[in-house]
């Protein structure tokens, strides 16, 4: 019988087949890392049309976050301010503070010709799912659940997941993140873990909370 | 030599030894030579005139399909005539029925070895294609009949950042595992039984595209006993684990109806209803398609007139079984009492005042399914060829209506009046039934065309003198002495089987004999390193005699080469029983873990959510897919575990240096020593096989 292949094609198969069982497994692993919302979500940083700093002003100053977000209690969306919320303190005509601030002109520019500022979304729920911010902020769910310590941060980046199976994690374990709603806006509360699931089940328990698993919890 | 001599080796029961060598399986002048010259030549020799037209037919319907697929995904499921109420149709009628025609091969291939029934060899091979084929023509349904195909991959456990999971106690689920499991065993089964084939058409094999495909192919199998000893294992696994896939895929689909409270779904007796009726529906299809084939290519002495007999006996039985079905839903209708169920029977008679429309389609059913092959009681029907490939289409008529009446009508008219309606198909329900047909014979012509339809090495086993003669290879030990004796009977074989090995007898003893000197064959013949001596034998009997014999002298490093495995060759190298089972045990009791994990897991732990109020840990509903996993890692486990075992691939071995070495995958009988042997000796070894009969004795070198 003729000799149909060389000496080394059995080893240069085995490698082969090697190479492709590791490159497999690094795609699959790759995929995982790399494919996923935990990914290409998180981290999201734009550039916004001004530099508006949430750790200045719900950190340092301590500014509620109803003062500008205020429909979060009302409504399914928490809504991002006018112009004219800013310039109830960056006017050059009234409060003026900082006032003659470069950094502030598109908004003063918006003010006066009533053009909203381009802000970038960050967080961006898709059409098909329901999601309704007042029933969440009432029943003991913090900004920082969701958003991140917002109160820290000096550019607002997307600091969690917000997938499907992160929303449904948490109604799964909502008692890891309860907390009292007159605690909701205290973005700098500190709870031992400990402390957390006693709380988290105390509020579970008072407001008989049952957050929905099933699809047409959030598909309507 | 007469019939009664040939015994089988795995009984020693004259009784059954009687019934089971009565006749030959195999008719007709056939050795190894010539069968592998007759199956492998249709794979190498232009195909007959009729093989372009009607692939090109077969390729069009095919590419009919793909467009009508192609049409309903750009566009919606609205295309199809599926509508409100009649939610299932053409899709699942067809998806049923070509999961249905599958079973015949796995039954063939399966419970057949088994029961050591000797004559599926013939037909093994074709009916496990057609088996392949037609779950590849039902996965296109469930691939594309909910539009969006390419979420397909949602009804597999795959974790995703969504956090969904399958409802593992959905009959659908279960179906999903049922059929890709059947898939993924039967490929395997089908694959493993073509690698010595493959051998075989490596080594026949004139270009050096074809030697390289099929070398690849076939991971350069070249029949060596300490191979075949894990491959029979190996074999007898996969169709052990095969075995229970016939009884339950087809009860699973059952399972999509049944499991509901559709009057005419909501029964028990579906599940043995639906296998009998995919046994009987998938014989008739692989009389339909091997009586035409086993015509035009000439294969009338391997699929003979008693395999037709047998199968058309099948059909008959199988097919009473379901009249006994159709009959017994009938009275169940009425014994039960339920208004909706008598309805619905009663519409599908006909005989309903207020009947609906579908009757036409019940009578065609039962007179295909129950009337029309009673005829095979008579043997002329069974065994004329005509007679009985129009019962077969007939049959495949009536088990596509049966699985048409089963969902349109009973979907047609439901509980309430008012939300009755009809079905009719549009003109792209047609074009996909007919496309996958069209893919469906598309493939098996391209596999008559690139390979052996039947399985060679298989049938080489079942020919008469195919094994030699021994008084039961368990007992050797205890009569070790007997070989002597036995040299006639070796003899006597070897004139029996001489002519099929006599191109290379010739060769051997022109190269052999001359000053006596052993020929060298390598590289570079002479300057190497030794690596192994082989002799070739007459026949399998000379073959076992001079193992056995060498064996006792002490060499610890024999093989025999042979086209088929031959019984008691493993012991008659020196070798024991293979360990091959301990890894397929291994590879079930992980496919349970896993099951049992995957299931328990996300039901009851990772994702807890109440389905049909059952307890999250309620484990009646996770028994099926248990099930399949466990069969599904069994075989996978089986079929690498071989791999390794054999250490393939192995395609490079210096003993294919020896010229003649190439019969040992088609009628030649090897045996080899190594050089590594602690008693090999060039001159003495050489010396001893050619006393024992070896002939083409030669030195190969790295």
């Amino acid at each position: 019988m003729p000799v149909i292949f060389s000496r080394n094609a059995d080893s240069l198969i085995r490698h082969g087949a090697a190479g492709v069982a590791i490159s497999a497994v690094l795609v699959v692993a790759g995929f995982y890392y790399y494919m996923l919302p935990s990914y290409t979500r998180v981290g999201y940083a734009p550039d916004q049309p001004v530099p508006f700093s949430h750790q200045i002003h719900a950190g340092q100053l301590g500014m509620d976050c109803r003062y500008c977000h205020q429909s979060v209690e009302e409504s399914p969306h928490a809504s991002v301010p006018a112009s004219q919320v800013c310039m109830n303190c960056h006017n050059p005509e009234k409060a003026n503070v900082k006032g003659k601030s470069p950094l502030l002109a598109l908004v003063q520019e918006s003010y006066k010709n009533g053009n909203p500022v381009e802000w970038k979304r960050i967080h961006q729920l898709p059409h098909y799912a329901y999601f309704n911010h007042a029933l969440h902020v009432k029943s003991g769910v913090s900004c920082v659940s969701c958003h991140g310590q917002i109160n820290e941060m000096k550019v607002v980046y997307h600091a969690k997941e917000l997938s499907m199976g992160w929303c449904l994690n948490c109604h799964n374990h909502s008692h890891e993140v309860l907390r009292e709603p007159t605690d909701v806006y205290n973005l700098a509360l500190q709870m031992t873990p400990k402390e957390q699931l006693e709380k988290g089940n105390q509020i579970k328990d008072r407001f008989k909370l049952n957050p929905p698993q099933n699809c047409q919890g959030c598909h309507r | 030599m007469s019939t009664t001599a040939e015994a089988p080796q795995q009984s020693h029961d004259p009784e059954l030894e009687r019934f089971h060598g009565r006749l030959p399986w195999v008719i007709g002048p056939e050795n190894c030579a010539t069968l592998s010259d007759k199956i492998a030549g249709i794979t190498e020799n232009p195909q007959p005139a009729w093989w372009w037209p009607t692939f090109l037919g077969s390729f069009l319907l095919m590419a009919g399909g793909v467009f009508a697929a192609v049409y309903l995904i750009s566009t919606g499921v609205g295309v199809w005539g599926s509508n409100n109420p009649v939610g299932w149709a053409f899709d699942i009628t067809n998806f049923v029925f070509w999961i249905g025609i599958g079973h015949a091969g796995t039954l063939i291939s399966a419970i057949l070895f088994l029961f050591r029934q000797k004559w599926r060899t013939s037909i093994n091979r074709f009916s496990e294609a057609m088996t392949i084929f037609a779950v590849i023509c039902a996965g296109v349904y469930p691939g594309i009949h909910v539009g969006r195909f390419w979420y397909a991959w949602f009804m597999f456990p795959v974790p995703n950042a969504n956090h969904i999971w399958q409802n593992f106690r959905s009959a659908l689920l279960w179906d999903l595992f049922a059929v890709s499991t059947y898939f993924s065993v039967s490929l395997m089964f089908w694959y493993t039984g073509l690698v010595p084939d493959m051998a075989t058409l490596r080594d026949r094999a004139k270009g050096k595209l074809r030697q390289t495909i099929f070398g690849l192919l076939c991971f350069g199998w070249r029949g060596s006993t300490r191979h075949w000893r894990h491959y029979e294992i190996a074999y007898l696994m996969l169709a052990g684990l095969s075995t229970p896939l016939v009884l339950s895929v087809h009860s699973v689909v059952s399972f999509d109806f049944a499991t509901s409270v559709i009057p005419g779904w909501h029964t028990t007796i579906f599940p043995p209803y639906f296998v009998a009726g995919a046994i009987f529906g998938g014989f008739a299809m692989v009389l339909q398609c091997m009586i035409p084939v086993r015509a035009v290519y000439g294969l009338e002495h391997v699929v003979t007139t008693r395999h037709l007999d047998v199968m058309a006996k099948f059909i008959l039985a199988t097919g009473t079984l379901v009249g006994y079905a159709y009959a017994m839903e009938f009275f169940i209708a009425w014994y039960s009492g339920v208004p909706y169920e008598t309805q619905i029977f009663m519409d599908r008679t006909g005989f309903d005042p207020n009947g609906g429309r579908y009757w036409w389609a019940y009578w065609i059913m039962v007179s295909c399914n129950l009337f029309v092959p009673q005829v095979l009681w008579f043997k002329f029907c069974r065994t004329n060829p005509w007679a009985l490939w129009i019962v077969s289409v007939l049959v495949g008529l009536g088990m596509w209506f049966e699985r048409y009446v089963i969902i349109v009508q009973s979907l047609h008219r439901d509980f309430l009046p008012g939300s009755w309606g009809l079905f009719v198909p549009s003109w792209v329900d047609w074009l996909q039934m007919f496309g996958d047909f069209g893919l469906f014979f598309t493939l098996t012509l391209l596999f008559i065309r690139f390979l052996p339809m039947i399985a060679i090495a298989e049938v080489k086993g079942v020919l008469p003198n195919a094994h030699p003669h021994h008084h039961g290879h368990e007992h050797e030990h205890e009569h070790g002495s007997k070989h002597e004796g036995d040299h006639a009977k070796p003899a006597e074989a070897h004139a029996n089987n001489g002519h099929a090995s006599g191109n290379g007898h010739t060769n051997g003893h022109s190269n052999g004999n001359g000053n006596g000197e052993v020929p060298i064959y390598g590289p570079n013949p002479g300057s190497g390193k030794t690596h192994a001596i082989i002799a070739q034998f007459a026949g399998p009997a000379e073959l076992m005699h001079a193992a056995r014999t060498l064996r006792d002298a002490g060499y610890k490093t024999l093989d025999a080469y042979t086209p088929y495995p031959v019984h008691g060759m493993v012991k008659s190298i020196g070798m024991t029983r293979s360990r091959l089972p301990l890894f397929t045990l291994t590879g079930a009791f992980t496919g349970l873990a896993t099951a049992v994990v995957l299931q328990f897991g996300i039901t009851a732990g990772y994702y807890p959510i109440i389905v049909g109020g059952k307890q999250y840990r309620a484990w009646e509903a996770f028994v099926p897919i248990c099930f399949e996993l466990t069969v599904l890692l069994a075989s996978l486990f089986t079929v690498l575990s071989l791999v390794w075992l054999c250490g393939l691939p192995k395609l490079y071995d210096p003993k294919d240096y020896h010229p003649t070495f190439d019969r040992a995958s088609q009628d030649g009988f090897f045996l080899t020593v190594e050089a590594n042997d602690p008693k090999f000796d060039k001159t003495e070894t050489a010396a001893t096989l050619k006393k024992l009969g070896g002939y083409n004795i030669g030195i190969v070198e790295e």
